[in-house]
């Protein structure tokens, strides 16, 4: 998550200027295992897909799955916003949707394992609500990959 | 969003890994993420302190073709265009060699060079485009198209430099920013909603001054 102060004039006044509701409560679980012992998913607001996904829309709320057996390479990216950088994701899809880095880390034994299956939104031109129906739509199918904690990569 | 533990870092929107080809400074940031897990306490919001590593400037990144100022091509939107993505192919081939074959082009259905001309005769015509779906993916493959040339050249490069010289020097950049123009001051919402999604706040500040428009 970049920080406010280090964002140009004009993209930090665009963002304070908008007037947000407030969120609920924050959530809040304490691990009950080691992270050696964990299965992590990976999520990210960047809008990435395979090439044979649907694109995303203009404002979209709907999620791509990733899956982890397959090569980050094949990913692309339908974000509709035009106001962050891409060029990192073209050299490197790790810069976004650090799957191999997190390879690494389960083959050095430092994370457990990795879920089957990541998932992509795009986090442009939509209230959080809109989001409430794939979120918790995801959150069920962490469950059923026996995920124990996320790693959330916004853009 | 509102995640339980968050990590703060200095690196510009698009980039939430720092720096790409990076392994070890990657690694670094997650590791710094990670270690937000053990907190018994929350929500916690956590600085990265270190700015990714620095790129080599010493040499200045020059643009892989030399680009023909605006003013002085007297030829059609469609000839100056069609020129240009022609002249940027061998680097754009070169770049997706060098990446194993990888290559973010593909949103649209027609190839770049197809869309290029599509779009340089509307503009020839003025005639806005009404496929709207059509337009934004014709501009993100060309996009695409142009920076994956662009930073096909050898050694490291800016990101900033690369994209003032896309949106300052490159007639592509000049058309996008017509037709954000002309989209932007129509009386139709959605031809400003369309606007605004095709080219950046910055490119649009440098071009027209200071910003007044503050909508997404």
């Amino acid at each position: 998550m970049v920080r406010l102060s280090d964002l140009p004039d004009y993209e930090r006044d665009h963002l304070l200027s908008k007037n947000m509701p407030p969120l609920g409560p924050p959530v809040w679980t304490t691990p009950t295992k080691p992270l050696n012992q964990m299965r992590v998913a990976l999520i990210t607001t960047a809008g990435l897909h395979y090439r044979d996904d649907q694109a995303f829309d203009f404002a979209d709320a709907t999620f791509r799955p990733l899956d982890g057996g397959e090569s980050p390479d094949n990913l692309i990216m339908s974000h509709s916003s035009v106001n962050f950088d891409k060029t990192g994701f073209t050299e490197d899809v790790n810069v976004v949707f650090p799957l191999t880095r997190f390879h690494e880390l389960v083959n050095q034994g430092t994370v457990g394992s990795l879920a089957k299956v990541h998932y992509s939104f795009m986090g442009a031109g939509l209230l959080p609500q809109a989001y409430e129906s794939g979120a918790s739509q995801v959150a069920g199918m962490l469950k059923q990959d026996k995920v124990d904690a996320v790693f959330l990569t916004p853009v | 969003m509102q995640p339980p533990r968050a990590l703060w870092v200095p690196f510009p929107l698009g980039r939430p890994l720092g720096k790409a080809d990076d392994a070890p400074f990657q690694q670094s940031v997650i590791q710094a993420a990670l270690n937000l897990l053990h907190r018994q306490t929350g929500p916690v919001l956590e600085d990265y302190p270190h700015d990714a590593p620095a790129i080599d400037n010493e040499t200045p990144a020059t643009c892989p073709v030399s680009f023909a100022t605006k003013t002085s091509e007297p030829a059609s939107w469609k000839t100056r265009l069609s020129r240009e993505i022609g002249e940027l192919a061998p680097w754009y081939e070169l770049g997706r060699r060098r990446r194993g074959g990888r290559s973010l082009v593909g949103i649209a259905d027609a190839s770049p060079q197809q869309n290029i001309q599509l779009l340089g005769e509307q503009l020839d015509n003025q005639a806005l485009p009404t496929d709207f779906v059509w337009l934004k993916r014709a501009v993100e493959d060309i996009k695409a198209y142009y920076f994956e040339a662009m930073t096909a050249q050898p050694g490291d490069y800016d990101r900033e430099t690369i994209h003032k010289q896309f949106w300052r020097d490159t007639q592509f950049g000049a058309a996008v920013l017509s037709l954000y123009r002309q989209l932007q001051n129509s009386d139709d919402d959605r031809q400003k909603m369309i606007a605004r999604i095709l080219a950046p706040r910055e490119a649009i500040g440098a071009a027209t001054g200071p910003l007044k428009e503050k909508k997404t």
